[in-house]
């Protein structure tokens, strides 16, 4: 599990959103603000972050970086979800990377972690694929820049599917 | 086609200097650069030009909202179909 505290998470959105545009991404509002804000939901502090990878020309790629932290303890969270999504428009393709109702996919599959993979947009052949967890935000996004940055669809064929076929 | 990435090979042949040094500013955190598997180093290009001009990010100031806000409806895995309900469904 990973954890934190307060100001390393305050550190770490602004790692985040750094490590985007360095990649030359263009960060959707309101996170393109000088100053970004985690927000609250009840106890739990969320990430809601959109970017878009830039060409010298307008495309229609997004990559959404979603967390939520839970407080353990007065200034310590730990990562409680995360779902990391590339959607491109122009290939017609979805990639995520997901870790959401641990307890579900612990008892049915014995993963903590899944990933999507859809070679046309929203028709999925397989539910849930096996996939590496990720270490936060950063390596999501480093993860779906190289799917991305591939210049193809991928295949998703090649990856291991944990069940629920077409669901 | 459009060039979403160079290579370091591609970026040393621009800036004129050997592959070695392109890596170390890679591993220094100088160029920005993605590691698509132990061995192979990507360098996006929109990334790459803007290093080359000078162009950098500006550091985010980051505080904690006060209020809690109602979430998106879309939340993390929302609508998503869990095992055990795909279970169910075939039963």
């Amino acid at each position: 599990m990973i954890e934190a505290t307060t100001a390393e998470l305050l550190d770490y959105l602004a790692d985040v959103i750094e490590r985007a545009e360095r990649y030359g991404a263009v960060v959707e509002p309101p996170y393109d603000a000088l100053e970004v804000e985690w927000r609250r939901s009840g106890d739990d502090l969320l990430m809601d972050l959109d970017v878009r990878p830039r060409l010298d020309r307008p495309t229609s790629v997004q990559i959404t970086l979603r967390e939520r932290w839970r407080p353990i303890d007065q200034d310590r969270w730990e990562l409680a979800e995360y779902g990391y999504e590339l959607r491109d428009f122009e290939l017609d393709y979805r990639r995520a990377l997901h870790q959401h109702d641990s307890d579900h996919f612990v008892r049915r599959f014995g993963v903590t972690s899944h990933e999507h993979c859809e070679a046309a947009l929203g028709s999925a052949t397989c539910g849930h694929y096996a996939g590496a967890a990720c270490y936060g935000a950063l390596d999501g996004l480093e993860r779906l820049y190289v799917v991305w940055t591939s210049g193809q669809k991928p295949d998703c064929s090649r990856m291991r599917c944990l069940g629920d076929r077409g669901a | 086609m459009d060039r979403l990435y160079y290579t370091p090979k591609e970026v040393a042949e621009m800036l004129r200097i050997s592959d070695d040094a392109v890596l170390d500013l890679v591993h220094r955190g100088e160029i920005p650069a993605l590691r698509a598997s132990a061995r192979i180093i990507r360098i996006p290009t929109a990334g790459f030009e803007a290093w080359r001009e000078g162009r950098k990010p500006v550091r985010r100031r980051v505080r904690i909202s006060q209020a809690s806000e109602p979430e998106r409806v879309d939340g993390i895995g929302e609508g998503e179909q869990l095992p055990e309900q795909a279970q169910a469904l075939r039963r």
